[in-house]
């Protein structure tokens, strides 16, 4: 740390612009502060024979103490961050005893009316556990989150996880979200739900009724949208640019945000649901997905972001629900709905308020 | 007023001043002694509102903000991080007032130029500075300036400096992409493909005149499909591990039928002659389908680099504003920080580090924990690949 004298001499040095104090000055400023050079790691050879050697028994004692602080650091930072998980978990259960959905979107619109602002496009980090029963209590996260997704009216809401199972049985996952939301809006006024993944066909419900109230586009994303998407993008303009076809000048930020906007917005048409849907009349075809989220929430106990799509977070606003999910509470539901409320209140700016 | 003057004067008194600068240098060798991240990205936000809110110049803040950066930096190299990378400039802040570009870019110079004034002291502790990002939109003069400084310090040691100056992430994963093109788009030599290579197990004219022996006798489908994964196995090397299944069918199929094409009628050209194994004719490139992640990643700015392993924003706002993307999005642990950056220091820096710490020990201790799903998710596909190179070495040992 350099000492304050030193500090404002530096400082007026700044100020002045001009050359009031020369090269050597600096360094004779700055020289009390810089490391022993015989501490580092790798100095020159011929300096080693010069200096003094150290005797070992000082730096023996130095790195014990060195030792034993890190030690009893870690355990002080340990019983800290105890102390904040369970003052966290605590203000978790408030919060989840005061905020109750009851499976009632009217309550939910109550929670999310008065925040100022709400994403546009939701986007959520799920990690599925090692269990057996592993992939229906996902798809079920899944589901609860669509539906409160809907209820607060945010119109995009795209899941990601990594290893892509989710995507494998999308039809099953439109089933259950289907079942969700029928148990949420009662199946009259059931919003429409058009769910699909990058190189998957669109899977959507025919509303019942007519005037379809509201609509809500899930994508799902996994690892393989992400930097593997790059790859498959190189690989073809490389091919195209060995054929002649395109000159490396001509791969712009323009150009690759279109091709990878492309992939996750544009749902993969197969012509018969398409035909099948002309015939059906619906007017959101092809859906119009912002790319970038607004929101990212992560389910999970530390801010990672374990392989999302890197291209379209750039401007996104992250929130950790954080604490939970250690593995040793042995608490199971990892997504609640005070965290989705939580992200969202963050991201409207508003604080956490305990009364209604 | 009067306390916080007492306080600062009190802090200031040289026993004070001695006693935190060596309970300094003892925090900064506890942290030495368990596991210290490789590569460090700051994201410096806050300078501007600091600024405002202490009623000094905006560019005041942002010198205050360099002096931030340095007791950083001093407390990054010392507790043994390799690689520190600091978001100075985005090329969005171009867009900024004029009056402060012109203070940023001028900071920078004065700075770099000073730091070139120290070569001695800067070689003695061996650090590198590098400066990443689109260096053509810098002015000529400040563009000197780094030139001087990058190439004074670039034969030095282990520690490294990456100043991104003009830089945005997005704009760097394009060029990486664009040079990816341009480099797979240059003409190998005719020979190039056979001789760059460590082994080829397998002779490719014994392998086209088997495969030809067997096409005639009409299974055309999965000899093709073996002569391919040859050529595949012996073009691709190890590299290609990360390719999820599917694509790799994908990508057979296709060439299955353009191989067989070539086959069957030698002397027309057809789609498949930039493949290797049809390399007769005049242009040979690298083929496209040697691309992986890797690839991608060595063309990045950050290439030489370790792993990103902690990303810190401060001002408290919580997006990574086009920094870093490509690279914090794996297993990098992201920290916001609700401080301005020229109030950030050892103290704030800390907690942060020790979290980092205690993540890292305990993944270490039973690594089935959480986040290590890399290993399962590779798998197929490097089985697949295994299963495919031992049938097609089982073939030619039967024939």
């Amino acid at each position: 740390m350099v000492s304050k004298r030193d500090r404002e001499l530096l400082r007026d040095n700044i100020r002045s612009r001009g050359p009031k104090l020369s090269a050597t000055d600096r360094e004779n400023i700055v020289k009390p502060y810089l490391p022993d050079p015989s501490e580092l790691p790798r100095w020159p050879p011929q300096r080693r024979k010069k200096l003094p050697r150290k005797t070992p028994i000082r730096t023996f004692i130095k790195s014990q103490i060195h030792l034993i602080t890190y030690t009893f650091l870690h355990i002080f930072f340990g019983i800290a961050v105890r102390l904040v998980q369970t003052y966290h978990a605590v203000v978790d259960r408030i919060l989840a005893i005061i905020y109750y959905h009851h499976r009632t979107p009217e309550l939910i619109q109550k929670d999310v009316k008065d925040l100022d602002r709400l994403p546009e496009h939701l986007s959520v980090i799920l990690s599925i556990r090692k269990e057996d029963d592993a992939l229906p209590l996902l798809m079920d996260e899944v589901a609860e989150l669509v539906s409160w997704t809907a209820s607060a009216g945010i119109p995009v809401l795209s899941v990601y996880e990594k290893s892509g199972t989710l995507k494998s049985c999308i039809p099953v996952l439109h089933e259950v979200i289907t079942n969700k939301l029928s148990s949420y809006f009662g199946s009259s006024q059931q919003p429409t739900l058009q769910l699909f993944a990058p190189h998957h066909p669109i899977y959507e419900t025919r509303p019942h009724g007519d005037a379809p109230n509201n609509c809500l586009i899930v994508l799902l994303l996994s690892a393989t949208d992400g930097q593997e998407t790059f790859v498959d993008l190189t690989k073809t303009l490389a091919e195209m640019s060995q054929n002649g076809k395109l000159s490396p000048e001509d791969i712009t930020m323009e150009l690759v945000d279109a091709e990878i906007s492309e992939i996750t917005t544009q749902p993969f048409q197969e012509d018969s649901l398409a035909a099948e849907r002309g015939k059906a009349g619906s007017i959101q075809i092809p859906p119009q997905v912002k790319p970038e989220p607004d929101l990212l929430l992560i389910f999970g106990p530390s801010l990672k972001l374990n392989g999302y799509p890197p291209w379209h977070i750039r401007l996104t606003e992250m929130y950790c629900t954080g604490v939970n999910g250690d593995g040793t509470t042995g608490c199971s539901d990892n997504v609640e709905y005070q965290g989705f409320l939580r992200g969202l209140w963050h991201y409207a700016g508003a604080q956490m308020r305990f009364g209604r | 007023m009067h306390l916080s003057k007492l306080r600062n004067w009190f802090l200031a008194s040289p026993p004070i001043e001695y006693a935190i600068s060596k309970l300094r240098d003892l925090l900064v060798g506890a942290i030495k002694q368990g596991p210290v991240p490789q590569h460090i990205a700051f994201i410096m936000d806050g300078n501007r509102r600091f600024a405002r809110t202490h009623g000094i110049e905006t560019v005041e803040g942002h010198n205050l903000g360099f002096e931030a950066l340095a007791r950083i930096l001093e407390v990054c190299y010392r507790s043994g991080v390799q690689v520190v990378t600091i978001y100075a400039f985005s090329i969005e802040n171009f867009k900024r007032s004029k009056f402060e570009v012109d203070a940023l870019m001028e900071m920078a110079r004065v700075k770099l130029s000073q730091m070139a004034q120290h070569g001695e002291i800067l070689d003695r502790y061996g650090a590198k500075v590098r400066v990443l990002g689109r260096l053509d939109l810098l002015r000529p003069d400040v563009l000197a300036a780094v030139d001087r400084a990058v190439d004074m310090t670039k034969n030095n040691g282990d520690r490294v400096l990456n100043i991104c100056f003009p830089y945005t992430s997005r704009d760097e994963i394009t060029s990486a992409i664009r040079d990816t093109v341009s480099e797979y788009s240059k003409p190998l030599r005719s020979t190039h493909s056979s001789s760059s290579l460590p082994r080829t197990p397998f002779s490719e004219d014994h392998i086209t005149q088997n495969i030809r022996s067997r096409t005639t006798n009409g299974k055309l489908e999965d000899s093709s499909n073996e002569s391919d994964s040859v050529s595949e196995s012996s073009t691709l090397g190890e590299d290609d591990g990360q390719k999820p299944p599917d694509r790799n069918h994908v990508y057979k199929s296709e060439s299955a039928l353009s191989s067989a094409a070539t086959l069957h009628l030698p002397d027309q050209p057809t789609k498949g002659q930039t493949r290797e194994s049809t390399g007769s004719e005049p242009p040979v490139f690298k083929s496209p389908e040697t691309i992986t992640r890797q690839t991608l990643a060595d063309h990045l700015l950050t290439r030489d680099n370790p792993p990103l392993d902690l990303l810190i924003r401060t001002s408290g706002v919580e997006r990574l504003s086009d920094f870093m993307l490509w690279q914090c999005h794996e297993n990098t642990e992201i920290a916001f920080l609700d401080i301005l950056w020229p109030e950030f220091d050892l103290w704030q820096f800390l907690p942060v580090l020790l979290r980092w710490q205690r993540r890292v020990s305990k993944a270490r201790q039973n690594p089935d924990a959480e986040g290590n799903f890399d290993g399962e998710f590779q798998d197929p596909s490097d089985d697949s690949r295994e299963e495919l190179v031992v049938s097609s070495a089982a073939k030619p040992k039967s024939l």
